[in-house]
């Protein structure tokens, strides 16, 4: 139901720009120097009261809003300047204002990635262009339930992404980034023996899980340590069946959706925001973020 | 880079096996025994095995039966791969694959109605049941009386097959002609007329009613099961077609005895809901009210009215249980705290009792989950088919009578939730839309764990194993008090006993 069948994605617009931040996000542009280690912590605050069952539009008042709370902590490391390593540790709590449904809470999805630079070379006399490489593996850190959504914290698929990233550094200090990544997913075992997803009955507690391919753009301008990017994101799921009609959300869902959003960093402060503006088998997600980040001296 | 190795590689492996088989790899059914007296087990709803007549066959050195084996092996040169695929599946079963497929119905239509705008809720129309709401709304009553009627008018037609094979002992066409391939088990059981046939007639005929807007999958399904039992050489056309047409007969008597049976009235009316609530007040208790938004009219208050299969009304009332401990006694305070401290204090272990049982909106149900139970004990046994609809039979007629039994008592005393008395309190699973008193999962469960502990004794111990998880898993749920789920056990035994009694007189040990 909602769009944490990625949590890659929450990342997206963040830290295009300064030094201090470039460690924190997978699919940046950018590189921390070799030796170097920054570490820090995100809040998110998501809540939705309107949802796409399938794709039609609707609320529940079963449901009233639904917020998802998330701390995740983050640590880079520069291993070469070409090769930096990312962790990342989120925990997360859930809550409905409506209805009877208990909330839930603990650790989600631990998140490792290894970005590793193939391409910085000066681009006209005006700019510099980069691209990346980026392996991600997302674990479950913790045995959450993923089969109470949209309550649950997580969907519990272990997740393999391969990204591309292409960046564009302009002199003035205008950048713009391109991103797309596929991600593989594991099955998912649930606590049931049976269930019903996309026309089917399946006797099995096991549920496979179709990949997701995800596309993200964005530009923005820095000066000095102020960095303004705004972001453009969509996420396919590509495969699994619609929220039938009044049923509840289902792990192997299509989840889909079309975010923008914006951000603000200055020094190891960041401030964010994102809105889902349309989607399917997913809450239309407003989001804000506030991060605090400390660079390690080399 | 390096300790990331193992991990993704792991990840890039996993993650290319992400195929889920849906149904049941049964294989190929070889009966334990043939059951050859079965024509002679005692009815249900039928008179006896001639209530309908099947009339005798052309002889085997006929023109006619000739040119009926002629034509498989024509068919048997040019079997495609899905032909084969078609006739692997269904030698698994009759009586199994059509549980299955029942079982994916329920699933499928087990969805409330959506509420309309000004906060009403529609309700499903069978004479319209394409429509939002689709019909029928499969709940847990809804879904046993589903199950008890395909499987006890399986139970019915395939007794009556069985006393036209030993009338007639016609061989199966793969025993008469040696150029005919065996592709699936076939035995010394007379093929005319073929239980395969009765099989997909009877349930088709049966499915058709109960969920009329599946009616084009079902009907391709009957017809795959026909084609399968011709293909693989196991009965010729004229053995399908009188199969067929005495299935769909014996669906006929079971269709009239279910337009009457009391389910058309078991919605109610505002006037009803309404004269629960006062009544319950009138005894100086808090009624039940509806915890969803906008409140939605109560599951079947009427269900409690529903023919039973095995009791007959009186029985049904001098089963029930005690009344619940008043909602303003100290008992309840003390059981509603439990639930609260209960669902407060989960462990991960609890939390997966809660979600393995859970069987709510969306799933095959309760009295769905102990068929799935049954078809795996089912099918180690190798049931003839006919010993297999019998079992089914005495499962879901249990089932069925409990959801009458239990949803009588429900309505009678229309006990609030706990979620209803302590707002503080939250499940950790869908709440249902009907009274507390007694646990309705406690009573499907009881009952059908005494039936199939009588079917299985070497297994009882198993199944008063689960019986007892699932009946707890409703208070991990955070949605029933102790005193639902224990009495709600007791009269669901005390009404399985009603399906041992007749087992034990049946004519099939």
């Amino acid at each position: 139901m909602q769009p944490r069948g990625s949590t890659v994605l929450p990342f997206l617009v963040i830290g295009l720009c300064a030094p201090s931040l470039r460690a924190q996000t997978v699919d940046d542009g950018l590189l921390m120097p070799h030796g170097a280690v920054a570490t820090g912590f995100l809040y998110a605050h998501e809540s939705w009261s309107r949802y796409w069952e399938g794709t039609l539009k609707r609320d529940n008042g079963n449901i009233g809003t639904l917020t998802t709370q998330t701390v995740t902590w983050v640590a880079g490391y520069g291993v070469t300047d070409r090769l930096s390593v990312i962790a990342m540790v989120p925990y997360v709590r859930t809550h409905a204002t409506q209805g009877p449904l208990h909330g839930m809470h603990g650790l989600q999805d631990v998140t490792l990635a290894a970005k590793y630079q193939l391409l910085s070379t000066p681009l006209t006399d005006r700019g510099t262009l980069h691209a990346m490489v980026v392996a991600v593996a997302g674990i479950p850190a913790s045995n959450y339930e993923p089969d109470f959504l949209p309550l649950s914290i997580g969907l519990a698929s272990r997740r393999f992404s391969g990204r591309f990233t292409l960046n564009f550094q302009a002199h003035q200090g205008w950048f713009v980034t391109g991103s797309t990544a596929y991600t593989w997913r594991t099955k998912v075992t649930l606590d049931r023996p049976a269930y019903y997803t996309n026309g089917q009955l399946y006797l099995s507690d096991e549920v496979a899980m179709p990949n997701v391919v995800d596309y993200m753009v964005s530009a923005g301008y820095q000066r000095g340590r102020l960095c303004v990017p705004i972001s453009l994101s969509q996420q396919r799921t590509l495969g699994g069946g619609d929220i039938r009609r009044q049923d509840m959300p289902f792990v192997s869902n299509r989840m889909n959706f079309v975010q923008v959003g914006a951000l603000v960093m200055y020094r190891g402060i960041r401030l964010g925001a994102s809105r889902i503006v349309s989607g399917r088998n997913v809450g239309q997600a407003t989001t804000l973020r506030g991060g605090l980040f400390y660079t390690f001296p080399l | 880079m390096r300790p990331l190795f193992p991990s993704v590689l792991i990840l890039a492996i996993a993650a290319c096996d992400n195929t889920i088989t849906p149904s049941e790899a049964l294989p190929p059914l070889q009966a334990a025994s043939l059951d050859s007296a079965a024509g002679g087990w005692r009815m249900i709803v039928l008179s006896g095995p001639t209530q309908f007549t099947v009339a005798a066959p052309a002889a085997e050195t006929s023109a006619a039966y000739a040119a009926e084996l002629a034509a498989i092996k024509s068919a048997q040169a040019h079997l495609t791969a899905a032909q084969r695929s078609s006739i692997a599946y269904w030698s698994g079963g009759g009586v199994l694959r059509w549980n299955e497929i029942a079982r994916e119905l329920v699933a499928r239509f087990n969805l409330p109605p959506a509420p309309r705008p000004d906060g009403t809720y529609p309700v499903p129309d069978p004479e319209n049941p394409f429509a939002d709401p689709q019909f029928p709304f499969a709940n847990p009553p809804y879904a046993a009386r589903a199950y008890s009627y395909v499987s006890v008018a399986q139970f019915e037609a395939l007794k009556a097959a069985w006393y036209w094979k030993y009338q007639y002992n016609r061989r199966s066409p793969a025993l008469v002609d040696h150029g005919i391939a065996a592709l699936m088990p076939v035995s010394d059981l007379p093929a005319y007329p073929s239980e395969d046939a009765v099989l997909s007639g009877v349930t088709v005929e049966m499915l058709k009613v109960l969920f009329p807007a599946g009616v084009a999958e079902i009907t391709q399904r009957a017809a795959d099961e026909r084609n399968a039992a011709l293909w693989s050489g196991k009965a010729a056309a004229s053995d399908i077609a009188a199969g067929l047409a005495l299935g769909k007969a014996v669906a006929t008597a079971l269709i009239a005895r279910a337009g009457p049976d009391g389910m058309r009235n078991a919605v109610g009316n505002a006037t009803q809901w309404k004269a629960l609530a006062d009544s319950a007040v009138a005894r100086g208790e808090i009624p039940w009210i509806s915890q969803e938004s906008p409140p939605r009219p109560p599951m079947l208050p009427n269900f409690g009215q529903v023919q039973a299969w095995l009791m007959t009304p009186a029985e049904v009332v001098s089963e029930r249980p005690p009344a619940p401990p008043s909602t303003s006694s100290d008992r309840m305070t003390q059981e509603l705290a439990e639930v609260r401290q209960t669902v407060e204090h989960l462990t991960r272990e609890q939390l997966a009792v809660a979600y393995k049982w859970n069987d709510g909106a969306g799933t095959y149900t309760p009295p769905g989950h102990w068929n799935d139970i049954a078809a795996e004990y089912i099918r180690d046994a190798r049931m003839s088919e006919v010993r297999a609809a019998r079992a089914f039979a005495l499962l879901n007629m249990a089932m069925h009578d409990a959801a009458v039994g239990c949803w009588g008592v429900k309505y009678l005393y229309f006990n609030p939730r706990p979620v209803q008395l302590d707002p503080s309190i939250k499940t950790v699973i869908g709440l249902p839309n009907f009274p507390a008193y007694p646990s309705g999962h406690s009573t499907f469960s009881a009952a059908a764990a005494t039936v199939l502990s009588y079917l299985f004794p070497q297994a009882a111990p198993d199944f008063d194993t689960m019986k007892e998880e699932a009946s707890i898993s409703r208070l991990y749920g955070g949605i029933h008090y102790r005193s639902d789920i224990e009495r709600g056990k007791e009269h669901g035994a005390r009404i399985g006993l009603y399906a041992v009694g007749f087992a034990q007189q049946d004519g099939a040990n």
